[in-house]
């Protein structure tokens, strides 16, 4: 399988989340279950500036955590046969290490670490102007797969 | 460590429970850590120990502590 890149609008059909919440812009280069890298460019337009926080407006560190989430999703919902599927978040570890302000471009390397049985493990840094500003290690899930290798409740 | 030594370790490991603790009330969801995730990351984890890959309805029906030694049986893994 190649690499390829995905728009603005190539990426929402691996990727369902939609304004306000669709957190990337552009993916530039997606292996499917290996990798995805893109950016999300943030202008004083972004909803969340005004109120966080009037006077020094950053982008929250739960929509960081969004965007290399949604990255990570893109590298697995490309593979066959799982294009637009819902992913859930199971468990997040983050460690935010910088803000990242207006005019800023956030890029995200996102790497599949292992993806097997509905489960993606990965990891993802993201970084502006070459410095890391937050990295995670993630765990989601597309629930439609994960819920068929699951006992009944007992 | 005989077989069944190493099977309650991937449990004490997985859910962090006490070694006691593991009997045929030990069943899915019956605590908090054995959930969804808990499931897959047991199931791995055994895998890894025996060395083995189950079956998908292997993974469905594994539904307690006691159901999954009778589980693993069928992969060679002797009690």
């Amino acid at each position: 399988m190649e690499s390829f890149s995905l728009d603005c609008q190539q990426l929402q059909e691996y990727q369902p989340n939609r304004y306000p919440f669709l957190m990337i812009d552009h993916v530039e280069d997606v292996l499917p279950g290996k990798y995805a890298r893109g950016f999300k460019n943030l202008t004083l337009n972004e909803w969340y500036f005004p109120v966080h926080f009037p006077g020094g407006p950053n982008m929250p560190g739960a929509l960081q955590l969004e965007a290399m989430a949604q990255m990570l999703t893109v590298a697995i919902t490309t593979l066959p046969d799982l294009k637009g599927k819902v992913t859930h978040a199971l468990e997040h570890h983050v460690r935010f290490r910088q803000e990242v302000k207006p005019g800023n471009r956030l890029d995200i390397d996102a790497q599949v670490i292992s993806w097997r049985r509905g489960i993606c493990k990965g990891k993802a840094v993201g970084t502006v102007q070459g410095i890391t500003v937050c990295e995670a290690e993630m765990t989601i899930t597309i629930p439609e797969i994960l819920e068929t290798f699951l006992p009944k409740k007992a | 460590m005989t077989n069944k030594e190493k099977y309650a370790q991937v449990f004490v490991e997985t859910f962090e429970v006490e070694p006691n603790v593991l009997d045929e009330n030990f069943v899915y969801q019956c605590i908090p850590a054995w959930d969804s995730l808990g499931h897959m990351s047991m199931v791995a984890a055994l895998e890894d120990t025996f060395d083995i890959v189950m079956d998908t309805e292997d993974i469905i029906d594994f539904s307690s502590y006691t159901v999954g030694m009778e589980k693993l049986k069928k992969y060679g893994v002797e009690f």
